[in-house]
């Protein structure tokens, strides 16, 4: 794939949009300068179709613009997986309808694919955010390098080359589409992380709700049973039923030692929480071994590995 | 080229020495013909494995290549050569040199006495004994035990299958030490065992140690499950919830003669009956998650997406 291989970029439009034109003008601007051919298409949320009147101006003007509106809002992964579908060119490249990164970044993530790449990430580096950012995303980095099969040093950009196939190979339903370096990395993809300059637009310091904390907490945690367990569910509630139940297994000894030495166990809470230890423990198990029924039952269906594949020779340039 | 007779599937993980060594033993044992193909799977190795099964593909037509994309274990690496391989009889083996391709001849040829799965059991085996003949000896005995299928040496990777069986088989997580009792929960395939030949690891490292027996507990867990309950999960949980109940009426029981003759300072109000309470929770929440299996179960089947048991022939 040449470096000047063709690429559709991808505007996500969902949260807090700046202008959909002053975007495009400036993002389309290196990759014009850079002799990359290019497309935009812009998915837009209902909620943001009052955005989307600028762009019939560029339309009418000729620029390589297309715009489409959702019936209904939907999580990011779905709008990426959308955008592999509707994508003129096999090369994407992922944005928020928001300044992250200086748009320079284009042009050398596309090149990052062209080159062989499988994804191209685009690393804010340095971070010029203040201090209370780069400490959110040190921890969430911390956590999910510890899941992560490969080492990231900044997920949260949001600016992303892709190759089309990566898309459709990914798990990216919910909130997953954040973790898409991660999932790519477990299947196998090739993925590079492109230091770019940070947009001085994206240097406010950013606080959210407590609720935003927790779903991202939840979310880490899917993505732990999804990387390690997701082929062998038991394994996972398993040990944690194994825990339970010992452990109330433990207890149940203790109290029945006693009873043979004569101590009653009728007025005994002990009883109950070992009792209770045990149960949690057998449900855990069971629960498990509902999980592993329903994977047996995909298994047909489902391959648990990837081959690797020699990388797809590019389109010829339309414009 | 016609689709070659036998196929043999080699997984391999960091193994670039013992390529050209196993692809001359296969090429030894097999002969000149083009009645066999050998299906070299790569998974995801770091060193050279990939580049040195190349240039044995490139030399031979009957070599093939598969690269996996990352490392994903032995199973799935398995499972890709056999969803590959084009022979009506499929070998596996591993690809360290340890299996003897020499004994690939007779695996095939008991195959074809009538069996649909021939498993290869090591003979002398040439391994350390704290470390691996006696976790290896208690596991056969546990598996033995509990999937009924008894075959010696489950940990043995030289085995030889027909497709129809393979079809039939959907190997996941680390399911390869199990093939044999999967083969004949989900395939009533005919099984035999066979001596071979077992040789010391002579380049690289084992990729298993000790931690694999708690992996091994959870598989073989998840395979009785299968070979007994997959048709009708229902049946399990309800057996777990009535046990359940009777501990619940035994705790019902407890309540009611400590009320009726212990005096009211040594029986507590709340720890028989909340004993009972927990028990009978759990009945109504094991027989909830068999309904849950059990519509599993029949939205599968509405799928079809399994093929049809394999059939003995007419039965005149």
């Amino acid at each position: 794939m040449s470096a000047r291989s063709p690429v559709s970029v991808v505007v996500l439009v969902d949260e807090r949009p700046e202008p959909l034109d002053g975007l495009y003008e400036e993002f389309s601007a290196p990759l014009r300068a850079a002799g990359v051919p290019h497309d935009f298409l812009f998915l837009i949320e209902p909620s943001r179709e009052s955005l989307a009147a600028p762009l019939e101006r560029l339309t009418a003007s000729g620029a390589p613009v297309r715009r489409l509106l959702l019936a209904q809002a939907v999580p990011e992964g779905a709008m990426a997986r959308l955008a592999a579908e509707q994508a003129r060119y096999d090369t994407l490249l992922l944005m928020p309808a928001y300044r992250r990164v200086e748009a320079a970044a284009l042009p050398l993530l596309a090149a990052e694919v062209a080159g062989g790449a499988d994804v191209a990430l685009a690393c804010r580096d340095p971070r010029r955010d203040p201090g209370l950012n780069r400490l959110q995303a040190r921890v969430f980095h911390g956590l999910v390098n510890r899941i992560s099969p490969q080492r990231f040093v900044d997920m949260g950009s949001g600016v992303m080359a892709l190759r089309r196939g990566v898309l459709s190979d990914l798990p990216l339903h919910g909130e997953f589409f954040r973790f898409l370096p991660v999932l790519a990395a477990r299947e196998g993809f090739t993925i590079h992380e492109v230091p770019v300059r940070q947009h001085p637009a994206d240097q406010r310091t950013r606080v959210y709700p407590a609720g935003t904390y927790i779903r991202r907490l939840v979310d880490l945690l899917g993505l732990f049973f999804l990387v390690r367990f997701t082929d062998r569910p038991l394994r996972f509630f398993g040990l944690v039923g194994s825990v339970l139940g010992l452990a109330g297994a433990v207890v149940l000894l203790l109290l029945f030692i006693q009873r043979l030495q004569g101590v009653g166990i009728a007025n005994r809470p002990l009883l109950l929480l070992g009792l209770l230890l045990l149960v949690l423990g057998i449900q855990a198990v069971a629960l498990g071994l509902v999980a592993e029924i329903i994977v047996h039952l995909g298994a047909p269906r489902r391959r648990a590995y990837r081959l690797r594949e020699p990388t797809p020779p590019a389109p010829p340039p339309e414009s | 080229m016609n689709a070659p007779r036998i196929s043999v599937v080699v997984p391999l993980y960091n193994e670039e020495e013992s390529v050209p060594p196993l692809v001359d033993a296969v090429r030894d044992a097999l002969g000149p013909g083009n009645d066999w193909e050998l299906v070299l799977v790569d998974d995801g190795s770091r060193d050279h494995t990939a580049e040195v099964a190349g240039q044995a593909a490139d030399s031979d037509s009957r070599i093939r290549l598969l690269r996996l994309a990352r490392n994903c274990g032995q199973t799935p690496a398995m499972q890709a050569g056999f969803d590959h391989a084009k022979g009506e009889i499929v070998v596996s083996m591993d690809g360290d040199l340890q299996n003897d391709p020499g004994d690939i001849p007779r695996l095939v040829a008991r195959l074809e006495e009538g069996y649909d799965l021939v498993a290869g059991y090591r003979e002398r085996r040439q391994d350390t004994v704290i470390t691996r003949k006696i976790p290896s000896w208690i596991a056969n005995r546990i598996i033995r035990r509990l999937t009924g299928v008894q075959i010696r040496d489950n940990g043995c990777s030289l085995k030889a299958y027909r497709r129809e069986v393979l079809a039939r088989m959907h190997l996941y997580s680390d399911m390869h030490r199990f093939i044999p009792a999967v083969a004949a929960a989900t395939a009533g395939a005919r099984i035999t065992e066979l001596p071979v030949r077992h040789h010391a690891r002579r380049f690289g490292q084992s990729k298993y140690g000790l931690s694999r027996v708690a992996k091994v507990l959870a598989d073989l867990l998840t395979i009785k499950m299968i070979r007994s309950f997959r048709e009708r999960p229902l049946l399990l949980f309800a057996i777990g919830s009535l046990g359940a109940v009777l501990l619940g009426l035994g705790f019902t029981l407890a309540a009611i003669i400590a009320a009726a003759f212990f005096r009211p300072e040594k029986v507590s109000a709340v720890v028989f009956p909340g004993a009972a309470l927990l028990w009978f929770e759990l009945a109504g929440y094991l027989m909830l998650l068999g309904l849950i299996a059990e519509t599993a179960v029949m939205e599968h089947r509405r799928d079809r997406a399994e093929p049809a048991p394999l059939a003995r022939g007419d039965l005149r």
